[in-house]
């Protein structure tokens, strides 16, 4: 085991290197644009032995990714905002076709350079996993465990881990890089898995359409497999902390301070732990809010939301993110998880750290202390952009 | 938590200084956290960049509002009141400027620490890469860091030749700082300088950015034209009927590269006295 301080883009490419990536491929984009260099660098030391193979554009690394990965190389590849939206067909195909690709998504705003959500949020129709992390060592540690998850033979389904970009990508902060032969232990190499996909979808078109069958049994298949992925990622999680001695509450959610709180805070990514800061101040003066760290979109942990609405009396969401004309990705898709409850926790909407502006410890204290006025009978607006 | 805000100009070193400084802060068994503001810098622009130092893993993720400390690593800034914004009262500037700190007219209530580092930088690294230049006056006027714990950090990151010119310049500051004192202007000036200035040469005046000014001696000038062609900002002004250049120095940043490709070394740079 040893530290450095390092930044985001960095913890990403040392994951790599421990997790011993046979092939890589991408496009250099800001703020991803450093990982490639790691790498290059990295390649060109010798560090381990690995293809890192230079492209002309975001849409040929994920093919390269995803043809490597049939034939049961382990992958990595990496992107940010307009980059992702330009991989997006292929991206599709390496849902379909159930490969266990790992991508780091350095998040960009569509409305500018500086980071939101969007990217990745505008691509959770192509069939993969999403995890959302908050600071480096969350980088490298995910960036593990997910090659661990997707290549697991319950799962066979690539994962995008996204954090966001400058914010993280480029703060310079210690980390931990566990010892290789740990790594090695607890993480042996990916193999090939041809026959992944069920009988019922085509596998000679890696789960792509080519008359006959029923059609929709590729999608219903897919489908299944992503909510499968939930008792695998606790399962890692548990034996990453035995191993490693880290965790990230339960995998799908990291609880904050919520033992005695009557509301509970939702955020990802780097704004929860400006939340975490935030948190820390409102229960030194006695205000009864948590924080739940949502970390994997999808799937969706539906579950432990049901569980924690049990027992709060109101829930602020933040999204970082927002589908225009529908509003925010987590907000909807948690009102609906809690819809069919009896008691259902009073929810309100936030839209905060879009097209990257700064989201402070004292927005965070004004959301909490709305959240908490509001599940006690106050008023509110339904929908606030801090 | 102690925070940290450094002012600089792309090239400087402002964002290689603050990871220095949360390097060696780890080294000490401290949390850091180095944030570069980062936009559409390049070399010469005016920039900022933070670091938290915590007992503690940092979990806030916003940038530095309110610092104890601020570090400016180019002269010319460090005479706007902009680089004393927001900072704590009774906290520290560190001032790259051969002044004297009771000299200084930076207003309001803080101490003031001034060091030559410019000149340091010239003589030790042979270029006005101040970042280094100002980490040993920082380790003696804030007692945070050791200096010994700046050096380790400078050689881990730049093993060689590099590094050992660098510590030279991390232990000239260290002697070479005065004060701090403090700040003999106690209320701030009303007029303020815009530290942020963006857009390119050809849209804003960036005279400031100058470390250097290029002179042209046009009867050594052989007409050529490769400043022309070479100079990014197009900032030179090519005559037909003499054959000959001139500067438009509102649009000149003071790269040096014209001085470079000239065959001739009719391009002199001279080094502009803050």
């Amino acid at each position: 085991m040893s530290y450095e301080v390092m930044v985001g883009n960095k913890a990403a490419a040392v994951a790599c290197k421990l997790a011993r990536v046979q092939v890589a491929s991408a496009f250099p984009i800001t703020p991803q644009t450093t990982i490639t260099q790691y790498l290059s660098e990295m390649h060109a030391n010798a560090e381990w032995d690995f293809d890192y193979v230079n492209v002309e554009g975001e849409l040929s690394s994920q093919v390269v990714v995803q043809g490597a990965s049939r034939v049961g190389a382990r992958t990595f590849t990496c992107t940010s905002g307009p980059g992702l939206l330009y991989m997006y067909h292929p991206m599709q195909g390496t849902g379909s076709g159930r490969l266990p690709v790992v991508m780091a998504v350095v998040h960009r705003s569509y409305k500018g350079m500086q980071p939101d959500h969007s990217d990745l949020m505008s691509t959770q129709w192509t069939g993969w996993s999403h995890i959302y992390v908050e600071h480096a060592q969350e980088i490298l540690d995910s960036m593990l465990m997910a090659y661990k998850i997707a290549e697991d033979p319950r799962v066979r389904i690539p994962i995008a881990v996204g954090y966001d970009g400058y914010v993280l990508s480029y703060t310079a902060e210690p980390v931990e890089i566990p010892d290789q032969a740990l790594v090695d232990e607890w993480l042996p190499p990916n193999k090939a898995m041809p026959s992944i996909i069920p009988d019922e979808v085509d596998q000679s078109t890696f789960g792509r359409g080519w008359g006959g069958g029923d059609p929709q049994a590729r999608w219903k298949s897919h489908h299944d497999a992503i909510l499968g992925i939930e008792d695998v990622l606790k399962e890692t999680m548990d034996s990453f902390e035995k191993t490693f001695g880290r965790r990230y509450g339960n995998g799908m959610i990291e609880e904050y301070k919520m033992e005695d709180a009557d509301c509970a805070i939702v955020a990802m990514g780097t704004i929860a732990g400006t939340c975490k800061a935030a948190v820390d101040k409102m229960q030194a003066q006695g205000k009864k809010v948590g924080l739940i760290k949502l970390r994997s979109f999808i799937p969706f942990p539906d579950n432990d939301f049901k569980e924690w609405a049990d027992k709060l009396d109101g829930i602020a969401v933040v999204d970082r993110s927002i589908c225009p004309g529908k509003g925010g990705p987590v907000y909807n898709k948690l009102r609906s998880t809690l819809y069919d409850m009896e008691d259902a926790p009073k929810m309100l909407q936030f839209h905060a750290g879009l097209g990257g502006k700064e989201v402070r410890v004292h927005d965070f204290e004004a959301i909490g202390d709305k959240i908490l006025d509001y599940a006690k009978g106050g008023k509110a607006d339904p929908v606030t952009w801090v | 938590m102690i925070e940290i805000r450094f002012h600089g100009r792309g090239g400087q070193g402002a964002v290689t200084a603050s990871r220095i400084i949360a390097i060696a802060a780890y080294e000490e068994g401290k949390y850091s956290q180095a944030i570069p503001m980062y936009g559409t810098e390049r070399r010469g622009a005016p920039l900022t960049a933070f670091v938290r130092i915590d007992d503690v893993r940092v979990k806030e993720r916003e940038l530095v509002h309110n610092p104890d400390i601020s570090i400016v690593l180019d002269p010319l800034i460090a005479k706007q009141q902009s680089v004393v914004d927001n900072l704590k009262a009774g906290g520290l500037v560190l001032l790259n400027t051969a002044d004297e700190p009771k000299d200084v007219k930076l207003g309001g209530d803080f101490k003031v620490a001034t060091v030559d580092a410019t000149t340091i930088a010239l003589e030790t690294l042979g270029r006005p890469i101040t970042n280094t230049a100002i980490l040993g006056a920082f380790a003696k006027v804030t007692g945070l860091i050791k200096v010994d714990s700046i050096e380790k950090a400078i050689n881990k990151n730049f093993p060689g030749r590099i590094g050992e010119m660098n510590v030279a310049a991390v232990k000239r500051s260290y002697a070479e700082v005065k004060g701090p004192v403090q700040a003999t202007v106690a209320t701030a000036p009303e007029t303020k300088a815009d530290l942020h200035v963006g857009g390119y040469g050809v849209l804003k005046d960036v005279s400031a950015w100058r470390v250097f000014t290029p002179e042209i001696d046009v009867d050594k000038c052989i007409g050529c034209k490769n400043c022309w062609v070479f100079c990014p900002e197009t900032a030179i002004e090519w005559d037909e009927e003499t054959k000959k250049p001139s500067i438009r120095y509102n649009a000149c940043k003071g790269c040096g590269l014209c001085a470079n490709e000239c065959p001739v070394d009719a391009i002199e740079m001279v080094r502009v006295e803050a």
